[in-house]
C-alpha cells in the first residue's frame, strides 16, 4: 500500500491512531436487530436468487442453536447481537461507470488510507476492490484481467452473474454451521470479494482489497471467496484500517480459498483495524474472522501470510485442509499486540492426502497490557501417510504486564508422519540494546532492528509494499511501549 | 444428541450424590474430617462431569468411566506373596501398603526408616493447623472433578511426615493395592500427603497394581516441600488392564526446593496422570521426566500444569511415548510464569515414537507467561524410527526385527536411565520394555 507519500517524519508524529476519521457521507442503514425478516430484507436488497436466501436461513437457523465460543483465551463482555445494524451501504446511486462519479468524499478517505484507487495511479500495479462498509463501490483493473479471463469482482455482482460458482463453492470450505460467526456471516454477509482463476494462469498481477468499517455500530460481515483452477497461480493482498469509534464495533469476516490440481493461492493479510484506546482499553473492533483454504487438488498449495497489528480482539485461524495428494499448507504470521489489546489466532492444518506437507512460523509480540496467544492445531488423519509438519511459534515480551501464550494442539493418527513443533518466549534484554547504543545506534532504531529481526521470516513473504508497510506498522506501534 | 449427552452426564452426577450419601452414613468417614467431605462434595457439583469438548478432556474420553455405576466396598484380597512380588529390592523394610486406599499396618514394614519418618492418619493430621489450611485451600481452588471427588470421599488418608533436617536414607515405597471385583465395578479414593520440613531430604518409589481388574483407582497424593528440602520419586503405573486409573500429583514447593518426579506408564483402559506443581517460592526446582509404552487399546493421558509463582524458579521436563497397536498417547501439559515471576527458566519436550496407523499420538504442550524476562521453551515432535539408524544396524548384521527392537527400546530407555533407583530402573527393563518385543 501507498503510504510512502507521507513524510516519515509525518508518520512518527502521529503516534495516534492516524486513520482515526469518519467519512460523513449519508448511508442506508437497517434499524438494528436480526430476525429472519432482517436476512429476507438483505437479500431482496441484493436481489439475490433463491439459492442464496436458502443459504442464509440455514444458517441463521444453524446460529439460532450455538453459543459463542468461551474456549479462546480473550475476555470481553457478551455481545447483544440484537444491538447491531446488519446492512449498511452508501446511499445507493446509478452504476458508476468511472471513478470520476464516486462521491468525491469517499475518494478522499482512500487517498488518506494511501489507496493507489484512482485509476492514473495504477502504475503501483495492484488491482482495487474498495470495500467501504459493505458494498464495493470501485473495482479497478478488472477489465485487464477480464482479458485473460480472470473474474474479479465483488460477490453480490457474482451471485447474480456466476450464480452456479457461488452456489457449488461458497460453504464448501467453511460450512455454515461450521462456527459461531461463520453461521452469523453466513446468514447476513452483505458484501466481499469474488475471485475465480481461470485453468493455466498466472494472474498477471496482486490482486488487492481494501475494507474499511465506516458507520459507527455497525457490523461488517464480509464474504471472500477465491478459486484458484488447475495450474493457476494468484496472489491476494487483504488490508485493513477503521475509524475511531468508543464503542466495540464487530467484524465477522468469512474467507474461502479453493485450490484445484497444481494451483497456488498466496494470501497476504495486513491488519490494522482501530484497536481501542491505548490508556483505557475503551472501543476497537472486535475481528472474530474464519479463514480457511481447501487444497482439492493434487500438488496444491495456498499459503496464508497474515500481519496482526490491530483490533481489541482478535479472534483468527487461517487453515488449511490438505486433501489433495502432496498439497502444501504454509502459515506465517506476525502478531502485535499494545495497550490492552487481546489476540487468540494461529492455524489449523489437517493433513488429509498423502505426503502432505505443512508449515508454520508464528512471531507474536506483547507489549503494554496485553494478551497474545499463539493456538494451532496439526491434525494428521489416518489416511495420510507420509505427512510432514514443522512448527515454529515464538514470542517477544515487552514490558511486564504483557502475557504471551502458546497453545499447540498435535494430533497424529499415522505411523509414517513426522511432525515438529518448537516454541520459545524472550524478551529484547537491555544487553541487545545496549550493544546497539555502543554502536552508535539510537535506542529506536534498536528496537525495530531487533523487532525486524525477529519478524523477518515472516516479512521476507510478503510482497513488497506490505512488507515495508508492515515494519513500519511495527515500528510505530512499539513507539511508546519500550525502554 | 446434545440432549442425551447432557441428560448421561446429569445422570451420573445424580448417581455419584447417591454414593456420596451411602458413603456418609455408611462407611462413616471420621467426623473430623466430615466438613471436608461435605465441602468437597459442593465443589464437585459446581464443577459437574466433563463434557466431550471439555478444554481440560480434549484428548480423554470420560463417557464410559462417568458412565459406569460404582461400589465402593471391593471384594478381593491380597496375599502377602502378592505384596512381596511387587516390593524393590531397595526398599524390603521400607514400605508402606495401602489396600484399596486403607493402610495395612499388617502388611506394611518400615522398620529401617521409622526413626526419620511419622505416620499419621489423616483424620489425626488434620487437627494440626496448617495440614488443615492445606486441605481447605485445595478443596476450594480444585479444578480437576475427579481430584474433588476423592477429597469428597476422604476417610482414610495418611499423612507422611518427615521433620526439618530429616535425612531419609532408605528410600520409602508406597504400594497402591486394588483388589478389584471379579464381576461389577469398584472404586477406590486413596490419598496420601507427604510433608518435609525444612532442609528435610527423602526418596519415594510409588507403585500401583491390582490385584483383579473391574476398579477404578481415583488417587490424590500431595507433597509440601519446605524450604531447602529435596524430593526425589519415582511413580510406576501397572494396573490391570481393564481398570481406570486416575491420578493427581499436587506439589508445593518452598524456597530453594528441589523435586525431580519420574512417572513410568504401562497404561490400561485409561490412565489419567494430573501434575500439578506450583513453584512458590525463590530458587524452587522442579525436573519431571516421563514413559509410556502402550499396545493394543492402552490409553494413557499427562495432565501437567507446572505453575511458576516466584522469581528464579527452574522446570524441565521430557515425554517419551510409545504408541503401537490402536493404542493412544497423550500430553497436555502448560506452563504458568505468573506475573514477577523473572528469570524463571522452563523447557519442556515431548517424543512420541508411532509403531502402527491405527495408534493415536496428541500433543497440547502450552506456554502461559505473564514476564518479560524469562526464558521458557517447549517442542514436541511426532515420528517413526530413522531410516537410517536402522539401516546402519542392519549393515552391523543385525536382522530388522533386532534393530527395531533396539531402537524403540533406547528410545524409553533414555527417561528409565533417569530414575535413581536401581531396582525400579531393572524392574522396568524387565517389564516396560517387555512390552516392544514381538
Amino acid at each position: 500500500m501507498k503510504t510512502t507519500e507521507k513524510s516519515v517524519s509525518d508518520v512518527l508524529d502521529d503516534k495516534k491512531y492516524k486513520y482515526g476519521f469518519q467519512t460523513l457521507i449519508e448511508a442506508d442503514t437497517f434499524a438494528k436487530g436480526l430476525n429472519e425478516d432482517v436476512i429476507r430484507a438483505i437479500s431482496k436488497k441484493k436481489n439475490e436468487p433463491q439459492f442464496m436466501l436458502d443459504f442464509r436461513l440455514k444458517a441463521y437457523k444453524k446460529w439460532l442453536t450455538m453459543k459463542q465460543p468461551e474456549w479462546p483465551n480473550v475476555h470481553y463482555p457478551p455481545i447483544d447481537f440484537q444491538d447491531v445494524s446488519y446492512y449498511s451501504a452508501p446511499k445507493p446511486k446509478k452504476k458508476l461507470e468511472s471513478l470520476d462519479e464516486v462521491d468525491p468524499e469517499l475518494l478522499r478517505t482512500f487517498e488518506k488510507l494511501g489507496i493507489p484507487l484512482d485509476e492514473q495511479k495504477k502504475l503501483s500495479n495492484v488491482a482495487v476492490d474498495a470495500v467501504f462498509d459493505s458494498v464495493s463501490v470501485a473495482t479497478t483493473h478488472k477489465k485487464k484481467l477480464m482479458e485473460v479471463g480472470i473474474i474479479f469482482c465483488p460477490i453480490s455482482e457474482a451471485v447474480q452473474e456466476y450464480p452456479e460458482l457461488i452456489e457449488q463453492y461458497m460453504g464448501s470450505v467453511v460450512p455454515v454451521g461450521d462456527n459461531f460467526y461463520a453461521a452469523l456471516n453466513s446468514a447476513v454477509f452483505t458484501d466481499g470479494s469474488f475471485v475465480y482463476i481461470p485453468p493455466d494462469t498466472i494472474s498477471p498481477m496482486d490482486i488487492s482489497t481494501y475494507f474499511r468499517i465506516n458507520t459507527e455500530e455497525t457490523g461488517q460481515f464480509e464474504r471472500t471467496l477465491i478459486i484458484c483452477a488447475e495450474n493457476s497461480y494468484v496472489s491476494y493482498l487483504e488490508g485493513c484500517t477503521a475509524p475511531q469509534f468508543d464503542t466495540n464495533q464487530l467484524h465477522a469476516a468469512v474467507v474461502e480459498l479453493v485450490t484445484m490440481d497444481n494451483a497456488e493461492i498466496k494470501y497476504s493479510t495486513v491488519q490494522n483495524w482501530y484497536a481501542g484506546d491505548m490508556e483505557t482499553g475503551k472501543g476497537g473492533i472486535y475481528n472474530f474472522v474464519t479463514k480457511r483454504g481447501k487444497c482439492v487438488g493434487k500438488n496444491s498449495k495456498i499459503s496464508w501470510t497474515q500481519v496482526e497489528t490491530g483490533s481489541a480482539i482478535t479472534w483468527k485461524y487461517p487453515s488449511c485442509i490438505l486433501q489433495g495428494d502432496n498439497s502444501v499448507g504454509e502459515f506465517y504470521s506476525v502478531a502485535l499486540t499494545n495497550g490492552y489489546m487481546q489476540a487468540d489466532t494461529g492455524t489449523k492444518m489437517i493433513h488429509i492426502g498423502k505426503n502432505t506437507r505443512s508449515s508454520i512460523i508464528s512471531k507474536g509480540i506483547s507489549a503494554d497490557h496485553s494478551s497474545n496467544s499463539y493456538r494451532g492445531q496439526v491434525k494428521v488423519n489416518k489416511g495420510a501417510a507420509n505427512a510432514r509438519n514443522y512448527s515454529q511459534c515464538d514470542s517477544m515480551l515487552v514490558g511486564d504486564k504483557c502475557s504471551a501464550h502458546t497453545f499447540p494442539y498435535i494430533e497424529s493418527a499415522n505411523s509414517s508422519v513426522q511432525l515438529e513443533h518448537e516454541a520459545s518466549t524472550s524478551k529484547i534484554s537491555e544487553e541487545q540494546l545496549f550493544y546497539f547504543e555502543q554502536r552508535g545506534i539510537s535506542r529506536e532504531n534498536a528496537i525495530t532492528a531487533v523487532i525486524n529481526g525477529f519478524c523477518k521470516e515472516v516479512f521476507k513473504q510478503l510482497p513488497m509494499e506490505f512488507a515495508v508497510e508492515a515494519q513500519k506498522l511495527l515500528t510505530l506501534k512499539l513507539e511508546n511501549s519500550v525502554g | 444428541m446434545t440432549t442425551t449427552l447432557i441428560d448421561a452426564a446429569e445422570q451420573a452426577e445424580a448417581a455419584l450424590l447417591i454414593l456420596h450419601k451411602k458413603f456418609m452414613s455408611g462407611n462413616r468417614p471420621p467426623d473430623a474430617l466430615a466438613p471436608l467431605n461435605e465441602a468437597a462434595l459442593k465443589h464437585f457439583e459446581l464443577l459437574k462431569f466433563p463434557h466431550r469438548k471439555h478444554e481440560m478432556y480434549t484428548f480423554v474420553n470420560t463417557k464410559d468411566l462417568v458412565a459406569t455405576a460404582f461400589a465402593l466396598t471391593a471384594e478381593g484380597s491380597v496375599t502377602e506373596d502378592f505384596i512381596k512380588s511387587h516390593v524393590f529390592p531397595e526398599c524390603e523394610s521400607s514400605y508402606l501398603v495401602f489396600v484399596d486406599g486403607v493402610l495395612k499396618g499388617d502388611l506394611s514394614d518400615f522398620s529401617a526408616i521409622e526413626s526419620a519418618i511419622a505416620i499419621v492418619p489423616i483424620e489425626e493430621a488434620v487437627g494440626q493447623a496448617d495440614i488443615k489450611e492445606h486441605l481447605v485451600d485445595t478443596i476450594e481452588k480444585e479444578n480437576d472433578v475427579f481430584a474433588s471427588i476423592n477429597s469428597a470421599f476422604l476417610g482414610e488418608g495418611t499423612l507422611i511426615d518427615v521433620s526439618a533436617k530429616k535425612q531419609v536414607t532408605s528410600p520409602l515405597q508406597i504400594l497402591h493395592v486394588s483388589t478389584g471385583t471379579p464381576s461389577g465395578k469398584v472404586t477406590s479414593h486413596p490419598r496420601v500427603l507427604v510433608r518435609l520440613g525444612e532442609m528435610a531430604e527423602l526418596k519415594m518409589i510409588v507403585k500401583y497394581v491390582g490385584v483383579q481388574g473391574n476398579y477404578f483407582v481415583n488417587s490424590v497424593m500431595d507433597l509440601l516441600v519446605g524450604e531447602q528440602a529435596g524430593v526425589t520419586f519415582a511413580q510406576v503405573q501397572e494396573d490391570a488392564t481393564d481398570a481406570w486409573h486416575f491420578s493427581k500429583t499436587r506439589v508445593l514447593q518452598g524456597r530453594n526446593s528441589r523435586v525431580k518426579a519420574v512417572n513410568a506408564f504401562f497404561g490400561n483402559k485409561l490412565t489419567r496422570h494430573h501434575f500439578e506443581a506450583h513453584l512458590k517460592d525463590v530458587g524452587a526446582e522442579l525436573t519431571l521426566n516421563n514413559v509410556s509404552v502402550l499396545n493394543e487399546q492402552e490409553q494413557a493421558h499427562h495432565f501437567v500444569r507446572i505453575h511458576h509463582e516466584s522469581p528464579h524458579t527452574r522446570s524441565g521436563q521430557k515425554f517419551k511415548n510409545i504408541v503401537n497397536d490402536k493404542s493412544r498417547s497423550s500430553v497436555d501439559g502448560t506452563v504458568i510464569v505468573n506475573q514477577g515471576a523473572q528469570q524463571t527458566f522452563s523447557d519442556q519436550l515431548i517424543n512420541n515414537l508411532m509403531l502402527s496407523d491405527d495408534a493415536h499420538a496428541d500433543n497440547k504442550p502450552n506456554l502461559m507467561i505473564f514476564a518479560d524476562d524469562v526464558k521458557c521453551t517447549h517442542g514436541a515432535t511426532v515420528g517413526q524410527l530413522d531410516e537410517n539408524q536402522l539401516f546402519y544396524l542392519k549393515t552391523r548384521g543385525l536382522s530388522e526385527k533386532v534393530a527395531k527392537e533396539l531402537l524403540t527400546k533406547s528410545f524409553a530407555e533414555s527417561i528409565i536411565q533417569t530414575i535413581d533407583f536401581p531396582g525400579v530402573v531393572q524392574y522396568l527393563e524387565n517389564t516396560l520394555l517387555k512390552k516392544l518385543e514381538n
